[in-house]
């Protein structure tokens, strides 16, 4: 298993959290609850909105696009492709940039804590964290045709 | 054994390692083929994702609830609501909350005082609770009773404070037996006790809470508490200023005659 399929794996995780959040959103999915401490305080809160689109919808698009990039990376033909990797690494970047601003949201403005939202941000910071992995890889690998 | 491990030709017998192509010495981590691992992990996840989603999109958003308290709805009479505020106030809230709902309790106790001193006692607007009892909630149907057993004595709202106060010590979690506590807090509030107690033991005012529900869901709504100011839905726990800023855009807009409620015309 490359670092690019478990980078495919999780982003596949985040795909259908985020389309969860954003079908609760959209109102097509949920049931009658009571809402402390869920998402729904969260994902009904005016910071549940991001330039015209719910936040759960960015999530979606990015956990596709991460999993689509990841995803080929790992053809045969794309495999040493070190801009994927660059890719990868600026996304998923910008995706814990994102979610920590979020995360920041719920704990200090909006006092209330939605567990899908924190697994989105556990999942973004993994990601990162094995295309970080992954980026490393072609340095050493390149290092060694040095020498 | 790869075709490239055969022993050499000519030259040394031992078996040297051949060279490493210049693939994996690039990438000395990868294999050059996507095992079957990877793809039964991500059939995996997208059944489980597929699974989950659909568990959750199948399962009925009301009908449980509908089935379990508002079967009866057909005869269960009109619903209707407790008032609080001027009758004739120009802006009408409306609420949908469930007495042992945690968000209702921390709406009921951290942003209603405020809400009734500034807004309702202002005269800007006044509100009416309809229950929204969950089916989650053990002793939520109970203490609806409990409180529209004190509504029949004109103790609706010191009941309904009280209720939330102390959710803690009658919900579901803490106790089967929710009444000691109704009923203690019935003679707190003054109440005629024996009166209370047996309005409460026949579940006297069952229907009205059913009617209660059943207009709640009637007006889509599907979450505790939800409040309906004008004609639009406010689900979750709205601040102090949240409302303040809806009921003075209406009352600038000439008031919300939209917001047609049954309200029971009892000011406290």
């Amino acid at each position: 298993m490359t670092k690019r399929m478990i980078v495919a794996a999780l982003a596949l995780a985040g795909i259908f959290i985020s389309l969860y959040l954003t079908l609760y959103k959209l109102g097509i999915i949920g049931e009658l609850s009571c809402s402390i401490g869920s998402c729904e305080t969260v994902n009904t809160s005016k910071w549940s909105r991001f330039l015209g689109l719910p936040v759960a919808a960015w999530g979606l698009l990015f956990y596709l696009d991460v999993f689509a990039i990841a995803l080929i990376g790992t053809l045969p033909r794309f495999e040493d492709e070190r801009v994927l990797s660059i890719v990868l690494v600026a996304e998923s970047a910008v995706g814990v940039l994102f979610s920590a601003w979020l995360t920041y949201l719920e704990l200090a403005v909006i006092h209330a804590i939605c567990i899908w939202c924190v697994t989105s941000a556990v999942i973004v910071t993994l990601i990162l964290v094995v295309s970080v992995v992954d980026l490393r890889d072609f340095r050493i690998g390149e290092s060694e045709l040095r020498t | 054994m790869s075709p490239t491990n055969e022993p050499p030709r000519r030259g040394s017998s031992a078996p040297t390692p051949p060279p490493p192509a210049r693939k994996t010495t690039v990438r000395n981590s990868r294999s050059s083929n996507r095992p079957k691992a990877f793809f039964w992990l991500l059939g995996l996840i997208a059944l489980i994702g597929v699974a989950a989603l659909g568990y959750v999109a199948t399962k009925p958003k009301s009908s449980s609830v509908q089935s379990a308290e508002t079967a009866d709805t057909t005869n269960a009479g009109p619903s209707q609501g407790y008032l609080i505020g001027k009758v004739d106030a120009p802006v009408k809230i409306v609420e949908f909350a469930d007495f042992e709902c945690p968000s209702c309790g921390g709406w009921a106790t951290v942003t209603e005082p405020d809400v009734r001193t500034r807004i309702i006692n202002a005269g800007l607007a006044n509100l009416t609770f309809y229950d929204f009892p969950l089916t989650q909630h053990r002793n939520t149907v109970a203490a609806s009773n409990a409180a529209a057993c004190a509504d029949e004595q004109q103790k609706f709202w010191p009941m309904h404070d009280r209720l939330f106060q102390a959710q803690d010590e009658w919900n579901g979690e803490a106790t089967d037996a929710p009444k000691a506590f109704f009923k203690r807090y019935a003679s707190e509030a003054g109440l005629d006790v024996a009166k209370w107690e047996s309005c409460f033991d026949a579940r006297k005012y069952q229907k009205r809470i059913s009617a209660n529900l059943g207009e709640g869901l009637r007006r889509g709504v599907n979450s505790t508490p939800t409040f309906i100011i004008g004609n639009k839905l406010y689900p979750g726990m709205r601040s102090y200023d949240e409302l303040k800023g809806i009921v003075d855009s209406l009352t600038k807009a000439g008031g919300s005659a939209a917001a047609s409620s049954t309200p029971r015309a009892a000011p406290r």
